[in-house]
């Protein structure tokens, strides 16, 4: 070959696509091989080299490999695009595939399996199935592969013709490439599938277990994999596969490390022998320690897993605690895992070392850093109660240093520190307090703020320093003022004289006539209440001894751990969130383009309830095949949401009181979807709606049947915006005559239908006494209007001229009328669409405001409308015109409904 | 599995983009740079290597100052996905001689060719050098590694990855030479990174060996090979703490807390003789790969005193001892000290050139500074990082000697 292949990449003057398809054309071997090259360059770089379809195919009948492969690559970037011409290179695909050379025949098995077009899927079958039982295993592992291929486009064309057999019967193949890609296929069929069709047996198993030592190392992950999903039958048989897995420790590949640490720790759980547990404890700390040796970008994956690790079984590592120091040149993404190890693995033991570690590390110049090294010495000292006063002492000299977010943090944690262990080191108070005036962090300025109010009676100046913050009361954020109440509460309560008692008036009455804060002003309220009605009580409610708390801050719950720990080393693992968290592929048999919705639904029902029921691990069997993890509603009833006031009168962290329980909520009528006609009996009416930020399908079920509903379930097929479900559908078992109301949260972009937007959402309800219930809903898209929507009159006027005139619309509401200018535009602002300017053009008012949908798509909106008079002119510019017809949907029904949608959405947020 | 592969330079071009699955969004790579670039909205801030937008999991290493980057929409091995990611760029340097944006794109087709054949549907399929040369027809184009700087045993560990040092590293394993004969040879270097922490009164706190063996062979035929270790080699620490290092000092043997090995290597007897038996593939590989926390003699003693002269200025004085024995030379010795950030003008003497054992070497600088100091200087310079080679010598007392039969 002559010169570089980046010539390909210059330009020749004009007229580029003919003179290729002259040079196609050529009678010359070279002369086309090169012509190829170029094409296949023009197309990395992004040109349409579409139109040389044909004169690219004609050139795929060679025997020289080198230029089949480039024809082939440029097939599979532009079959899609031209299914008629493709169709031209089937014969040659047919024909390659019983070539006597076996690269050549894998090599058509492979092309075509990528070539997503219906109808040369039909042509594929009969090359598939020779290959699969083809002589040489460089054939039958690139036939493997195919099926799964096949499975993406045709799954039930995969089914009919026996294919899912021919791969079971190549895991007992003698080649272990072939073996290794037969699990991976079985394995994804199994993940988009929701019956039964990988199965591992003992059989299998032993010949996974032999394939495991003699294939590549990619192949032994493929297998350890699959074989995680093995559930031994008792201790003896798991004992057997770790003798086996064991080996797999000592590989140089991390991927292979890890995914037989989860094995070892799966089948660790039914081993009863305590010594056997112990040794395998043993045997698996050096490998896992050795992974620290790796790239940084392993490091963290496997610091990550460790994390979990050393929360199930801490005494893995218990004594390697020195490897998790972190080293001057780790990336900070690594130290910050090593941290929250350390933090793990400390103990009574090695806490001096730890300690002078963290003292190292909060004098270091990154400042996220330095922070969480901060809050680290505070959680040891909330965990380790011996060594609580060392790390005091610690805290203590970094306050000396005098680095202003060193202080800060140090009194955050130091807030925690007086929680854990009351009436011990209040001594410190006034170390602290010489502090004060450097404080300028929400959180630092409440945590100080609390010290003096929960210790107003030994702090002989407590109503100065109080007062001191007082004056800035209004400016406060909400965290502080919220604190700043309670303090002032606590030391009236203390120290009832003079002083405290104009502060509490200058408190009550900034907290409730002067904010608009309903939290303030409801917990201002009840002090008030409590105060003047009864001092005693108040002095029992607000001075009651608090609960000590513990260190839990990065503690997972336990089923979550499990789960997670089920899924080590895999992304959920690294995330700590379980796969169905951000796994949004939702793979049924595409049927083509028409996919009916009945068919999802059907997909993602089939998983009948009992399983649910049984206990089988949700990682294993759900969770893969469908984006909504469909469970059981847990069987008795949530207990009824009580009021939480009294975790704030207890000046407790604010971040404590549960903000996103579900409540069952009221509130006028919701529309009625499915009317109890068509749904025997059973009536249920939803809208979505937008709380706190956030969108819940707020969903009502009217039980007009004669029995017992329940089990029910729900459902969203894909639309526009891909709304899923965010949970699972709490609703307890409905008594005949009975209704019950639930919000459902929702999650956005999970299930996302392609092709023009619509509102149209498709729900689906089942129960487990009645069929499945389909009925539509529109999605207002103003539920999607967010919070930070709100846009600076200079930066909205910049991003009007910056728009292209062609992405402006406009329609009338011929019905609409805006009363009141003010009414509109706080109504409008409730819905997320804020005001920005006004001005007036003769008789009528011109409104200018912004609103702003997920993924950062924002509407400027200019509403023209005489006050009074019927019909509103609704102008909008946004980036993305796809948008435009909801967005005037939405408009028109936030200008229809008026004020008593305004009402309604007060009442709910007060 | 995989959905799509790219690598991109570190302004963002694509240099190699391949889409497996056709399953994730268009506009991938650019989401992705744009999320790397201002994780957190800040420039200093490192993104972790894995990381979701959107549904889309993102995994990615910076190899040669490129991204390798796949993607993917389901839940898969990460770190599958960074070793696989790392062993294609080592098998592109294997066949490319040399990894860059030029050799990259200079040789598309024939990255295109093995990326088919690496990765089937998003699968790993092989990443070995030696299996991949019976499918890989496109012969590569060399670029001229003498217009790149060497790649110094300084430029090691910059990657965090273990990189082999000398003139082995710019010549591709598939290319014939230019005078056509091809020469039988096969390099096997012993690298260890060493870490140690020294307290401010010169007692060390923490050390640890990271050590390699690294093999590149060009020999044909693929002679067995075998590789004898020391006798006295021993793996595991008996003691079950780390802070109980037993007397080590004794007798001069080896410990590994732990090692690992390469696939081809056989163990059959390893345990009895310490030998390990393999038929190297072609290409660069880690033999074995340990980890040693027994204590150890550091080859240098390195202080750093840096002190005040004055409201805007600072001396630095920099001692290194050579602490091996005066028959052997340390080479291509780089010596980093970061200075404070507001650091406007450093002035240095210098005693250049090799270091012999036993000898001892100073470096004074003076350092204006445009602001004056925070009293605070011992934390915002340093810690010293220093790069050697010093042949036929290493740390660790590890030994081998090749036996071919």
């Amino acid at each position: 070959m002559s010169g570089h292949d980046s010539k390909y990449f210059s330009t020749t003057k004009k007229g580029e696509i003919p003179e290729l398809k002259e040079e196609l054309n050529s009678q010359y071997k070279d002369k086309r091989k090169d012509a190829v090259k170029k094409v296949i360059a023009a197309m990395t770089v992004g040109k349409d080299v579409s139109s040389l379809f044909t004169d690219v195919v004609n050139c795929m009948q060679t025997e020289n490999l080198e230029l089949k492969k480039l024809v082939y690559l440029y097939l599979i970037n532009y079959a899609k695009s031209q299914p008629d011409l493709a169709i031209l290179a089937v014969n040659t695909f047919v024909k390659d595939s019983q070539d006597p050379n076996p690269l050549i025949r894998a090599l058509a098995v492979r092309t075509m399996g990528c070539i997503r077009v219906d109808k040369i899927t039909e042509y594929l079958c009969d090359p598939l199935q020779r290959c699969l039982k083809d002589d040489d295993p460089y054939v039958r592992k690139t036939a493997a592969i195919c099926v799964a291929k096949l499975y993406d486009i045709n799954a039930e064309l995969v089914e009919d013709r026996g294919f899912l057999e021919a791969l079971k019967d190549l895991i007992s193949d003698n080649n272990p490439m072939v073996v290794a890609n037969a699990v991976a296929a079985l394995a994804e069929i199994q993940d988009s599938s929701t019956r039964p069709i990988f199965e591992i047996t003992s059989h299998t198993l032993s010949k996974l277990l032999t394939a495991l030592n003699e294939c590549t190392e990619w192949g032994q992950v493929f297998i350890l994999d699959s074989l995680s999903r093995y559930k031994a039958a008792d201790a003896r048989e798991a004992e057997n596969i770790v003798e086996r897995v064991t080996p797999r420790l000592q590989h140089a590949n991390c991927a292979v490390v890890l995914s037989a640490v989860k094995i070892i720790l799966l089948q660790m759980e039914l081993i009863t022998s305590t010594d056997v547990v112990r040794n395998l404890c043993k045997k698996m700390a050096p490998p896992l320690v050795t992974l620290l040796s790796a790239e940084p970008e392993i490091q963290y994956v496997a610091l990550r897993n460790i994390n979990l690790i050393v929360q199930k079984r801490p005494t893995i590592l218990a004594h390697e605690i020195k490897v998790f120091f972190c080293k001057y040149n780790d990336p900070i993404y690594v130290k910050m895992e090593k941290l929250e190890i350390m933090i793990k693995l400390a103990s009574d033991r090695n806490i001096d070392q730890v300690l002078l570690e963290f003292k190292e590390y909060a004098t270091e110049v990154d400042v996220d850093f330095v922070r969480k090294a901060v809050r680290a010495i505070g959680r040891c000292a909330i965990k380790l109660e011996r060594a609580a006063e060392r790390c005091i002492s610690v805290l203590l000299e970094l306050i000396k240093i005098k680095v202003n977010y060193v202080v800060q943090e140090a009194i955050i944690v130091i807030k925690d520190i007086f929680r854990r262990y009351p009436n011990t080191y209040e001594s410190i108070i006034a170390t602290l307090c010489e502090s004060l005036d450097t404080l300028d962090e929400p959180e630092a300025k409440a945590s100080m703020i609390w010290i003096i109010g929960e210790y107003a009676e030994r702090i002989d100046n407590a109503d100065e320093l109080l007062e001191s913050f007082l004056e800035t009361f209004p400016e406060e954020p909400a965290l502080v003022q919220l604190q700043l109440l309670t303090a002032t509460v606590k030391l009236f309560l203390k120290k009832p004289t003079e002083g405290p008692q104009q502060m509490i008036q200058a408190v009550l009455n900034n907290a409730t006539v002067e904010t608009d804060n309903p939290d303030l002003r409801d917990r201002a309220y009840i002090y008030w209440r409590l105060l003047s009605t009864d001092p005693e009580a108040a002095k029992d409610v607000v001075l009651a001894e608090k609960p000590v708390i513990s260190d839990d801050s990065n503690q997972l719950d336990s089923s979550l751990l499990d789960d997670l720990l089920a899924n080590i080393s895999t992304l959920s693992s690294v995330y700590h969130k379980p796969p169905e968290a951000f796994v949004s592929r939702v793979k049924t048999a595409p049927r083509a383009d028409d996919e009916e919705f009945a068919d999802t639904a059907e997909t993602g029902y089939s998983e009948s309830p009992s399983q649910g029921v049984d206990g089988a691990s949700p990682s294993s069997s759900a969770g893969t095949s469908s984006n909504v993890p469909v469970k059981q509603p847990a069987a008795p009833a949530a207990p009824a949401p009580m009021p939480d006031l009294l975790g704030d009168l207890m000046g407790m962290d604010n971040s404590i009181v549960p903000v996103d329980e579900p409540t069952a909520p009221s509130g006028p009528p919701l529309p009625v979807l499915l009317p109890s006609t068509t749904g025997q009996g059973l009536q249920i009416s939803a809208q979505l709606v937008r709380r706190d930020g956030q969108i819940f399908y707020d969903i009502s079920f009217d039980n007009g049947t004669q029995t017992v509903l329940d089990g029910f379930m729900i459902q969203f097929n894909k639309n526009t915006f891909g709304l899923a479900a965010g949970g699972a559908l709490q609703v307890s078992p409905l008594q005949p005559g009975t209704s019950a109301r639930t919000l459902l949260p929702m999650v956005a972009f999970q299930n996302l239908s392609p092709g023009a937007p619509s509102s149209l959402l498709q729900v689906a309800v089942k129960n487990n006494q009645q069929p499945v219930w389909y009925f539509n809903d529109k999605i207002p898209m103003h539920a999607f209007f967010g919070e930070d929507g709100k846009m600076e009159r200079t930066s909205f006027l910049e991003a009007w001229k910056s728009l292209p005139d062609d992405n402006e619309f406009s329609k009338e509401f011929p019905s609409s009328v805006v009363s009141s200018i003010d009414a509109t535009v706080e109504h409008l602002a409730a819905s997320n669409v804020f005001f920005i300017a006004k001005r007036k053009n003769s008789n009528k008012d011109v409104l200018y405001m912004s609103a702003k949908i997920p993924r950062g798509i924002p509407f400027l909106i200019e509403l023209t409308a005489a006050v009074g008079v019927p019909g509103v002119k609704c102008a909008v510019k946004t980036p993305n015109k796809e948008m435009v017809a909801l967005f005037f949907e939405a408009m028109e029904s936030l200008l229809k409904f008026g004020c008593g949608v305004v009402s309604q959405e007060l009442i709910d947020s007060a | 599995m995989i959905s799509q592969f790219f690598v991109l330079s570190q302004r963002g071009d694509h240099i190699v983009f391949r889409d497996y699955r056709g399953e994730v969004p268009k506009g991938s790579a650019e989401i992705f740079f744009r999320k790397v670039k201002f994780w957190n909205d800040d420039e200093a801030e490192e993104a972790p290597p894995v990381f979701n937008v959107d549904g889309v999991n993102y995994i990615h290493v910076k190899v040669a100052g490129l991204f390798f980057v796949v993607t993917t929409m389901v839940n898969v091995s990460p770190s599958l996905l960074l070793e696989l990611l790392q062993r294609i760029a080592r098998v592109t340097k294997d066949y490319l001689g040399v990894l860059n944006e030029d050799s990259l794109r200079k040789n598309f087709i024939l990255v295109y060719e093995l990326l088919d054949e690496v990765i089937d549907f998003g699968y790993p399929q092989t990443t070995s050098t030696e299996v991949l040369k019976s499918y890989i027809f496109n012969e590569p184009i060399m670029v001229d590694a003498g217009r790149l700087p060497p790649l110094g045993p300084a430029a090691m560990f910059m990657q965090g990855t273990k990189r082999m040092p000398g003139t082995a590293v710019t010549k591709s394993v598939v290319a014939t030479e230019p005078g056509g004969k091809k020469r039988e040879e096969i390099f096997v270097d012993i690298i260890e990174r060493i870490s140690v922490t020294f307290s401010s009164s010169g007692y060390i706190l923490t050390s640890e060996i990271d050590g390699t063996i690294q093999m590149k062979s060009y020999l044909t035929g693929n002679p067995e090979i075998r590789l004898a270790l020391n006798e006295d080699l021993s793996i595991g620490r008996t003691g079950s703490s780390s802070y109980d290092y037993r007397s080590s000092s004794g007798g001069g043997a080896v410990i590994l807390d732990d090692c690992n090995f390469h696939e081809s290597v056989h163990l059959d007897s390893f345990d009895i003789d310490r030998t390990l038996h393999l038929i190297p593939p072609d290409g660069e590989f880690a033999v074995m790969n340990y980890r040693i926390t027994q204590e150890f003699k550091p080859p240098f003693r390195v202080t750093a005193l840096i002190e005040e002269a004055g409201p805007s200025r600072a001396e630095v004085l920099l001692k290194i001892r050579a602490d091996f024995s005066a028959n052997v030379t340390a080479n291509t010795i780089v010596v980093q000290m970061p200075v404070p950030s507001y650091t406007m003008r450093a002035s240095f003497e210098l005693e250049a050139g090799a270091i012999v054992g036993g000898s001892e070497h100073t470096l004074r600088a003076k350092l204006t500074f445009s602001q004056e100091s925070h009293g605070n200087l011992t934390k915002e310079a340093g810690p010293v990082n220093m790069n050697f080679t010093i042949p036929m010598y290493n740390t660790s007392k590890l030994q081998f000697s090749v036996i071919q039969d």
